[in-house]
């Protein structure tokens, strides 16, 4: 079934002495197939190997994907435990000394201890990530809520996927990434992208998207840039960033008007066509135009190329979720499928491009302020119960919500959580509003980091823990189609490095919380906690044993049993996951964005990734190849307000909002509009686009709008001199 | 594994497909004979205009002039119709293959003042498993077809109205590698 008309039976190369590891890679919601190399005398990874037979990338790799093993034996890595005895030198890389484990448990056990009886339980806080597997992110969950007591964990894809799990969870009643297997996309007869830079950010997807267009199928791409996928679009929907929720609605009203509602699939499956089809009437090709600067014939042709299409698959990436309607733009971007009945069968449906290796996995079990194991509610008493007694507390032990990811900084600065636990994340460069961030890092009482390099936000902790590189474990991550998979080990821990679920085992330990963590020995311990945590859980993992994902080249969820083979295609009964078994049409009135251009600043800043870079560049800047194409950030300007501006290509300039503000070389290119400006967001320190954007938050999702603000460009140089 | 060194596939080239990404360096740094270093090419095509880029790899000329150029006799030619990099021991670092080459491939270690360039990844195509830069490549704008697929891809696309090019007949001699050059999607018929 898996082996489709891209397949090739291919033998690998196997070099004298070495052995091949099958694993994934440690980035994006790809999760590319990979083997790694292995010199058997030494025991060390020293390359990589296509993975030919992985069925959604058949060996394909992205230069971050090739070059992803060359941070396992990093000159970086951190090999012991590091502290730092001055609080002083906070924010800086000194002053930190190595440290036994021993000695670095024994002081975070003694000042967590002493924030908790001084301040209270929750004046700890847990800030995770996920590019780490369901594992990880499962047992970081407990252990915040088990072995620290608090109610405040929050993690790192409320920078990333919580505006699409939002959406979804309001259009479906679930929260699953795509509603298809990647290898339906080729199969499709239209593909709608809005907000992706599909070919930077998930370039391995982009065989299947070019494979659309030669078999006559077509392209439309909705973005503020002609990257490299719009490039050669059927139709670019060149909007003005923030405006994607005018886009949506004008086609949708295109869509009914024009006769392309499907209405027996609108009355039997879904609920709110009426009052959505009555909002959405205003939203005129001309007035769609006006908000959002496409041009009426392009909305148009946009409408009736999906309209038409047999099947087709609405797709969106960060563009349309990193706004402060980031929730709304999702469910009105998939109100097209439902109008239109293009869901609930092969080769028709929605997707979102997960960011992060594990973002679809590592929102489901735990790490979110809300959520418990399978995606249940901490505020359901019945989940409270069942997780409660996986995990041998009682219920009324489990922490109450806590707060978003944001919203946790300002509590660091007024000092309700005074105690930090971050690990696999780096928000000192990927959160918004830095110069805010940065300061309530700074505040914490106590800060233990756990990361494999010395991250930006390491700087502020007076503990670090270093742990592995996602090759020194095993576990499983969740893939952008919603596939579980498996990662596998091919090298021993460098230095005294430990995977985190271990750390926290025996932390927990420390903390007087060891019989809850004692028993589990081997990442296979956690998997085997984790399924059952999930049992009963929408995201139910109960049936996706390690045995079973290697059989069957990944399991789907829902798996619900043993004899259950797990769920590629979702909703093919139509049956949804509101209680009535129908989706939501959503009537979305339109927003500005938060920040809209103004006489002091005219100018609309996006930000976004480049090929070669990962989040926030702690990994990928470290890689000599990496860096070596693209070492800097720089501003993407169009020639027009280039000559308004008077400045050149690679000339040095100001660029500023209300909030921060930071020096860029000037890359001049046609491919954006006249009135937005491009920065890439992997950089630190000073070079951090981050000083720059809002922290306006979705409602919902509490994502912040990190794709519009209102900017402003000086120039810095006059006549060969820096001003 | 197949002892035989006939090889039943070919590189081909789609350069409208490229999306820039380079992930056909960095592999070629992974393949076994070549020492970490790459030994192809990625152009931005209009850097101050647009996102469009394509790639340039040794095209294995059927006549190199790569080889003919070299005093030394260092590039050798495999059964397979790869043009080799030059043979260590015989080569003086003159550079006159990098000058003959009408795409300026070969590449010049100034350290060890020795010439170096694709060499197909031999010890992978001799078997006919594809060179490391096409294994990879995302926007398959590089693939590995048998000779029947290349066949295929310029029916497809050949429309016979003058404006379209490709390696066939040839840019400048007969190559071992197609290029099918921008235009790729002309001959296509739309599904409605």
């Amino acid at each position: 079934m898996q082996k489709d008309k891209f397949f090739r039976d291919i033998e690998n190369v196997r070099h004298r002495n070495e052995e091949l590891v099958k694993t994934h890679c440690s980035y994006c919601g790809m999760q590319c197939g990979m083997n790694l190399r292995v010199d058997k005398s030494t025991n060390k990874i020293i390359g990589v190997e296509p993975r030919y037979d992985w069925p959604v990338t058949l060996g394909k790799m992205c230069p971050k994907g090739v070059t992803a093993y060359q941070q396992t034996n990093h000159d970086d890595r951190i090999l012991k435990p590091l502290i730092r005895d001055d609080a002083s030198l906070k924010g800086t890389k000194e002053g930190f000394r190595e440290a036994s484990w021993d000695e670095a448990y024994d002081l975070i056990a003694k000042k967590f201890g002493e924030l908790q009886e001084d301040y209270g339980k929750d004046s700890l806080s847990v800030f995770s990530g996920v590019s780490m597997t369901n594992e990880k992110c499962y047992l970081t969950g407990k252990f915040a809520r088990v072995a620290m007591g608090t109610r405040y964990i929050d993690y790192n894809g409320r920078f990333c996927m919580s505006s699409a799990a939002g959406g979804f969870l309001r259009s479906f009643g679930v929260d699953r990434g795509s509603t298809l297997p990647w290898t339906d996309v080729h199969q499709t007869d239209c593909l709608f992208i809005a907000g992706s830079n599909t070919a930077e950010c998930h370039p391995t997807s982009m065989f299947r998207v070019w494979a659309v267009q030669e078999r006559g199928g077509y392209l439309i791409v909705a973005d503020p840039r002609e990257t490299p996928v719009a490039r050669r679009a059927d139709v670019h929907l060149d909007l003005r960033p923030g405006t994607d929720l005018a886009l949506a609605n004008g086609i949708l009203n295109l869509l009914i008007q024009n006769g392309y509602a499907d209405e027996s699939f609108v009355n039997q499956h879904t609920n709110g066509f009426e009052e959505t089809k009555e909002l959405v009437k205003d939203f005129t090709p001309e007035y769609t135009s006006m908000i959002t600067g496409v041009a009426v014939e392009k909305i148009e042709r946009a409408a009736e190329i999906y309209g038409k299409a047999p099947n087709a698959i609405v797709m969106f990436a960060r563009g349309v979720e990193q706004q402060h309607k980031g929730v709304d733009n999702v469910s009105a971007y998939t109100n097209m499928a439902l109008v239109t009945g293009k869901i609930g069968r092969p080769k028709a449906g929605v997707a979102t491009f997960t960011g992060q290796g594990n973002g679809q996995g590592g929102r489901e079990h735990g790490q979110k302020s809300d959520l418990l194991p399978g995606y249940q509610k901490i505020t359901n008493p019945e989940a409270v119960e069942r997780v409660s007694k996986v995990w041998g507390i009682e219920p009324e032990e489990m922490p109450k919500p806590g707060v978003s990811a944001y919203e946790m900084f300002e509590l660091m600065d007024n000092k309700t959580i005074r105690g930090l636990y971050l690990l696999c994340s780096n928000p000192a460069v990927s959160a918004p509003n830095l110069n805010f961030v940065r300061g309530a890092l700074k505040k914490l009482d106590f800060m233990v980091c756990g990361d494999f390099f010395l991250s930006e936000s390491a700087e502020y902790a007076d503990v670090i823990l270093p742990s592995v590189s996602w090759s020194e474990d095993e576990g499983t991550t969740t893939n952008l189609e919603g596939r579980i998979i498996k990662i596998n080990k091919a090298q021993e821990p460098i230095g005294e490095s430990k995977p985190d679920w271990l750390m926290q085992v025996e932390l927990a330990e420390r903390l007087g919380k060891g019989k809850h963590f004692s028993h589990l020995k081997t990442a296979k311990d956690v998997a085997e906690e984790f399924r059952l945590a999930s049992k009963g859980g929408v995201a139910d993992y109960y049936g996706a044993t390690w045995d079973k994902i290697d059989e069957q080249d990944g399991v789907f969820w829902p798996c619900t049993d043993k004899e259950d083979k797990g769920t590629p295609h979702m909703f093919l009964d139509k049956q949804f996951y509101h209680p009535d078994g129908k989706a939501k049409i959503c009537a979305l009135p339109y927003r500005p964005p938060a920040e809209e251009p103004s006489e002091k600043y005219p100018l609309r800043l996006t930000t976004g990734r480049v090929v070669y870079h990962y989040l926030s560049g702690n990994q990928t800047r470290r890689i000599k190849f990496l860096n070596d194409m693209c070492p800097d950030p720089y501003v993407e300007v169009h020639p027009i307000t280039a000559a308004e501006y008077d400045i050149e290509h690679d000339e040095v300039v100001l660029l500023y909002t209300l909030r921060g503000k930071a020096n860029y070389k000037v890359k001049i290119t046609e491919a954006i509009r006249e009135d937005t400006v491009f920065v890439p967001y992997h950089f630190g320190d000073l070079e951090s686009i981050n000083l720059l954007t809002i922290a306006a938050l979705d409602p919902i999702s509490k994502m912040p709008e990190y794709k519009a603000c209102a900017a402003q460009i000086d120039k810095i140089k006059v006549a060969g001199k820096v001003l | 594994m197949t002892t035989t060194t006939t090889t039943r596939r070919k590189l081909y080239m789609e350069l409208e497909n490229c999306i820039g990404c380079r992930a056909c360096l960095a592999a070629c740094t992974q393949c076994g004979g070549h020492e970490q270093k790459n030994r192809n090419y990625v152009y931005d095509v209009n850097p101050l205009v647009n996102s469009q880029t394509m790639p340039l790899m040794c095209l294995h000329c059927v006549d190199p002039a790569c080889a003919r150029s070299c005093p030394a006799q260092a590039i050798q030619i495999h059964e397979t119709g790869a043009v080799l990099s030059a043979t260590v021991d015989k080569c003086i670092g003159c550079q006159n293959c990098t000058i003959a080459c009408p795409y300026g491939i070969p590449k010049f270690d100034e350290e060890e003042n020795l010439m170096y360039k694709c060499d197909l990844c031999i010890d992978r195509t001799k078997d006919d498993i594809p060179p490391m830069c096409a294994s990879v490549c995302p926007s398959n704008t590089l693939q590995w077809l048998t000779e029947d697929e290349i066949a295929d891809k310029k029916q497809a696309t050949d429309v016979g109205n003058d404006k379209w090019v490709t390696s066939m007949p040839y840019l400048e001699g007969e190559t071992h590698v197609t290029v099918n050059l921008p235009g790729v999607l002309q001959g296509t018929v739309k599904l409605f």
